[in-house]
């Protein structure tokens, strides 16, 4: 047997595009619930439409690789109890860890210019809450640890 | 801004000689002329010499939005076109579903003002306060979904909203719609003012926010909304499940009035191959919605088995049912899916089109055009090959898509004899699929709208409601008035008009209310009517000052002559002296003169449009 054992688990927001209807209520619920204004540029949460019947959602998915750790130069990001938290003392808003993320899950926020990330609004996710059409959901998966 | 939802600042976009500025407005004109509709009024009635033809350059494209956009408010994921159309030759919006509206919000803009002409095809790309002027070279003849999708990978954002015109804009087919995403600002040719021109697309990214006044205050509105939109059958139930075609079975078996073979009767007997059941049960792909929208009536259809097998669209809504089918007899729903995806893609407007084709078959019919001039082809009703293919041809302008391009009333003066008494249009627009004959209000309603045969000027839904009936004569006035301050309002908010469902059909204090929870512009039910008359005053001025009288304020000759033949509504329509009746308490009510059809001086001068009563008169 592999020495994999399942330590704790970890939490997605897990995305039915056959359900997402595009209205991208959840993007700006984000912004609302974060920084009290509306602008997909604040949300994090993305969805994006490629042709008619294709969607994706882009949201910090928690990854295995912590990509967005790894490349941060300045040590500013840490994995902390299922979110990835930002150091905005360390952090020079360099964006290395916006390029790092395969999954598009990291922007930088335009006037502050520091890194905002999906935080499951502490448990309770607006995104989710607000979908009209229950196209996303929490899901816990196992942390696979060596 | 002292309101929220506004930016306070207008793009004046100059393609000929590339030079852009900004309209910085006070708070005053934001609570006089409230956004979209009203903003694209004024500005086109100051800047828009009304005798110039629609493709000069010195033509103004206004792409403007509300205070809403960019907000989470239901149904507000839009944005708003207008100009003098080439088709009616007056004052034209059209408000298509998209998040391009929004964009432009984050942008620091509530709206963009684009006169002249390019020299070369070009697309604009709007990204915060950078304004670029990008070849469009390599897309010019593209197809609205390629020209999309070149436009984001050249920008590198997939994320992208991107409003552009196909080839039928391109060659001024009259009728040439704005796509964006697979949502079309429709009628009237914006997409041909686009193509005149040269411009072949808008790109828009904004990193900015937007806020609303008294934040309790939305979220209290916010939840009264949702407590109450759970009330309304159509927001549960009709929307979600089947989107607009759920009216073909009611309209049609209900109501009698789905017109069919360019109206000469106004119940199709093959309803059931087209209708919204049908659609949903044999059709249906996957519900999509305009931004910040959570009723999703947006359905993508696809032809699964038959002749059309492989034909995917979002869409057909309602109104393309009517057009390409019981219009043309085509009872092959893959056929209307195919046409409508098609109409998308080459960028007509599917209401005009289908409308234009249905009254050439009839010419056909009646021996008024023949295989001499149809290239060749029989130009029967009921012919779903002709529904289609006449598309690409109409927008490459190529053998009778030269006329089919022209639209209906245009063709009819081609043609002559006395076809314009069945082009089913009013001031040149095609009249969609809700009856002007057994629906008193939409008899006037399209009689008397600035677009013309539009049925969002006027509003049908009520008189189906029941809340006013279809039937009755009396008070009938007051209530087109009532309708058209609603959409209006709604077209200054740039908000969807499926609102009246939960608001009212007419204007009622619930829109003021609404208004006020997000801008604080704590309007009182009167001041927000009489910023509806206003706008619709201006929209009239301006189409006075082409040549619009009361005289233009008429029905085809069909509608006013023969009664519907058969069906639930036989016997009915508003012939010439009802409406004339219809007419006179109409105007009497606006302000307008009785004699001629336009605003009185008092009238102007109430609405604090004394500027405008000045140009009138010295210019009729």
């Amino acid at each position: 047997m592999a020495a994999v054992t399942v330590e704790e688990k970890k939490p997605i927001i897990k995305y039915d595009f056959q359900k997402c209807t595009f209205c991208k209520i959840c993007e700006l619920s984000c912004a609302e619930k974060h920084f009290g204004k509306y602008g997909d540029s604040l949300s994090r949460i993305i969805i994006v439409r490629k042709g008619p019947l294709m969607l994706r959602q882009f949201v910090c998915t928690r990854c295995d690789r912590l990509f967005c750790i790894a490349a941060c130069p300045k040590k500013a990001l840490s994995y902390e109890k299922g979110n990835i938290v930002v150091d905005t003392k360390l952090c020079d808003s360099c964006a290395k860890c916006v390029q790092a993320c395969p999954f598009h899950g990291i922007k930088i926020h335009p006037q502050t210019k520091m890194p905002i990330i999906c935080d499951l609004c502490g448990g309770d996710p607006e995104c989710i809450k607000r979908c009209p059409k229950g196209a996303l959901a929490i899901a816990w998966l196992p942390v696979k640890k060596q | 801004m002292k309101y929220a939802g506004y930016k306070g600042k207008i793009l004046r976009i100059n393609l000929t000689n590339k030079k852009v500025s900004t309209i910085e407005f006070s708070d005053e004109f934001a609570r006089k002329y409230l956004g979209g509709n009203g903003f694209a009024a004024r500005y086109i009635f100051d800047m828009v010499d009304p005798r110039m033809d629609a493709y000069d350059p010195s033509n103004v494209l206004a792409m403007m939005t509300g205070p809403f956009q960019g907000i989470n408010i239901p149904t507000a994921g839009k944005y708003y076109m207008a100009s003098k159309s080439p088709l009616t030759n007056g004052y034209f919006d059209s408000v298509s579903g998209g998040y391009i509206g929004a964009q432009l919000k984050f942008a620091g803009y509530d709206g963009m003002l684009i006169i002249g002409r390019a020299e070369k095809p070009t697309y604009l790309f709007i990204d915060d306060d950078r304004v670029e002027f990008r070849s469009a070279e390599g897309l010019w003849g593209k197809l609205t979904g390629e020209t999309q999708e070149a436009i984001r990978a050249e920008v590198k954002d997939p994320n992208l909203y991107v409003s552009a015109i196909g080839p039928a804009g391109e060659n001024l087919a009259r009728y040439a719609c704005v796509i964006t995403d697979y949502r079309a600002a429709g009628r009237g040719g914006m997409g041909a003012v686009m193509g005149s021109k040269k411009l072949k697309a808008i790109a828009v990214r904004g990193s900015g926010t937007t806020e609303v006044a008294d934040p309790d205050k939305f979220k209290a509105w916010m939840d009264w909304f949702g407590a109450e939109s759970k009330k309304v059958p159509a927001f549960v139930t009709g929307l979600p499940t089947y989107g607009t075609p759920a009216l073909v079975s009611s309209i049609n078996n209900m109501f009698g009035g789905m017109g069919t073979l360019n109206h000469q009767s106004e119940t199709f007997d093959r309803w059931e191959s087209i209708s919204g059941e049908t659609l949903k049960k044999e059709y249906w792909s996957k519900d999509t919605s305009c931004p910040a929208c959570p009723i999703a009536c947006s359905k993508v259809f696809t032809a699964k088995s038959g002749k059309w097998k492989g034909a995917i669209s979002e869409g057909p809504e309602y109104e393309t049912i009517y057009s390409t089918g019981s219009m043309c007899g085509v009872d092959d729903m893959g056929a209307i899916i195919k046409a409508d995806s098609l109409c998308d893609e080459w960028g007509l407007d599917t209401v005009t089109y289908g409308v234009t084709i249905s009254f050439l078959m009839e010419c056909y019919q009646r021996g008024l055009i023949t295989k001499e001039n149809t290239d060749g082809i029989e130009f029967k009703f009921g012919n779903d090959d002709i529904v289609v293919n006449y598309i690409e041809k109409a927008a490459k302008r190529i053998g009778i898509g030269d006329l089919i391009a022209e639209g209906s009333l245009r063709a009819a003066r081609v043609i002559g004899g006395d076809s314009e008494r069945f082009a089913i249009q009013v001031k040149g627009l095609e009249i969609p699929g809700h009856s002007a004959r057994a629906l008193r209000g939409m008899s006037l309603g399209y009689a008397t709208a600035t677009r013309g045969g539009s049925h969002h000027d006027p509003r049908p839904t009520g008189e189906y409601a029941g809340a006013s009936d279809r039937k009755a004569l009396e008070g009938k006035p007051a209530w087109v008035i009532g309708t058209q301050q609603m959409t209006t309002i709604g077209d200054c908010l740039v908000n969807c008009h499926f609102m009246e469902r939960l608001l009212g059909f007419t204007l009622t204090p619930k829109y003021a209310d609404m208004i006020n929870a997000v801008t604080g512009l704590n309007y009182s039910y009167a001041e927000l009517v009489d910023v509806a008359e206003r706008v619709i005053d201006l929209e009239r001025a301006f189409n006075v000052r082409t040549g619009i009288r009361r005289k233009d304020d008429t029905l085809p000759k069909r509608f006013l002559e023969e009664p519907i033949p058969a069906g639930p509504s036989k016997g009915m329509h508003t012939d010439e002296a009802t409406l004339n009746k219809l007419l006179d308490e109409f105007y009497d009510l606006k302000g307008w003169d009785r004699r001629t059809g336009i605003p009185t001086k008092e009238k102007l001068a109430r609405m604090g449009l004394e500027d405008v009563a000045e140009v009138l008169s010295r210019s009729c």
